[in-house]
């Protein structure tokens, strides 16, 4: 009976993980700027969802708490790279780039690091409502229920830092 | 750009961004091929932005083994909550037999004997005598049960004993 209880468990939960695994670690990844740091970040999130999963059934109780705790965890270890220092190599790992509009690899890339160097110096309110919003899935709603802020705010601040980013990208 | 495009800096941006010009931007902007010019600038950074954005954020994306290794690590803490149970279990259960049960158990053991025990044990207690005052009476005995004055020490001080001989 157990037994059975807790691969109903992990079936419900490997579906859980497949549904939200991309968007989590993209939330990782917009505060950590690192690959192998997202991955860490979102697995600790997926654990601590499944050891609170009896409470965390229903598909969206599940995905708003999961998004919550990636993004705080993220901001933990964020802090913690702060004081080691390593942050600034951190953007520039290793990662494949796509193209835009005809332009070289290079030349992407080079705009792409610019655009990361300009999200940082952005203020974090900004900075932070921009990271979550761009995640893939992840609307007003969502960003709100993270950052625990109404979703009006989110929308004018999300306003601020890309018009701020336009100015800045000349 | 004339002094009367000044007023129009920072609405332009903001129609960059795609807010709808307002019906005096619209008509400035038919009048004045600078500031529609600059609109269309910002316009075509906008879009090169919204492009960039994701790339600059989202990143490449879990790498291929990652929901193989989230579904490990949790039937790994899975496993280790199942085993820590019983063993947690059994321990308390210890605890408490030893704090409830053990007074009990432990009296049973100490009185439980064999009928001969129990026999040579009343014979020896009926047969005992206590220790007659001839046993006690040790040599230097008398030393003890009085106080030298001030000013005498023990190897000093006589015993009424040692006085009347």
């Amino acid at each position: 009976m157990a037994r059975m209880e807790t691969e109903e468990r992990g079936a419900s939960f490997d579906e859980r993980v497949a549904r939200n695994q991309r968007r989590v670690f993209q939330i990782a990844y917009g505060v950590l700027g690192n690959p192998a740091d997202a991955e860490e970040v979102a697995q600790d999130a997926f654990l601590q969802a499944y050891r609170r999963f009896p409470s965390l059934r229903e598909a969206e109780s599940f995905r708003a708490w999961v998004n919550r705790i990636a993004f705080r965890l993220a901001l933990n270890r964020r802090r913690g790279q702060r004081r080691q220092l390593a942050r600034e190599t951190n953007w520039r790992a290793t990662e494949r780039i796509e193209t835009i509009d005809g332009a070289t690899h290079a030349e992407t890339s080079l705009l792409v690091d610019r655009l990361r160097n300009e999200i940082e110096g952005l203020p974090k309110k900004l900075r932070l409502v921009l990271q979550l919003s761009i995640v893939e899935e992840m609307d007003a709603a969502d960003v709100s229920a993270v950052l625990g802020i109404p979703a009006g705010t989110v929308r004018s601040r999300l306003h601020t830092a890309r018009k701020l980013l336009l100015e800045a990208m000349q | 750009m004339n002094n009367d495009c000044t007023q129009w800096k920072d609405a332009l941006p903001e129609a960059a961004l795609g807010d709808r010009p307002t019906a005096d931007l619209e008509r400035h902007l038919a009048q004045c091929s600078a500031c529609a010019a600059n609109l269309a600038t910002l316009r075509a950074r906008r879009e090169r932005l919204d492009a960039l954005l994701p790339l600059a954020v989202r990143g490449p994306g879990p790498s291929a083994g990652f929901h193989g290794r989230i579904m490990n690590a949790a039937e790994l803490a899975g496993r280790r909550s199942r085993t820590a149970w019983p063993v947690w279990g059994l321990a308390a259960a210890a605890v408490l037999l030893i704090v409830l049960g053990g007074g009990p158990v432990l009296r049973w053991f100490s009185t439980r004997t064999s009928p001969d025990a129990e026999l040579a044990t009343a014979t020896r207690l009926a047969n005992w005598r206590a220790p007659s005052d001839a046993l006690l009476n040790t040599p230097g005995r008398d030393i003890f049960s009085v106080t030298p004055r001030l000013g005498e020490s023990y190897p000093q001080f006589q015993t009424d004993k040692e006085k009347q001989k």
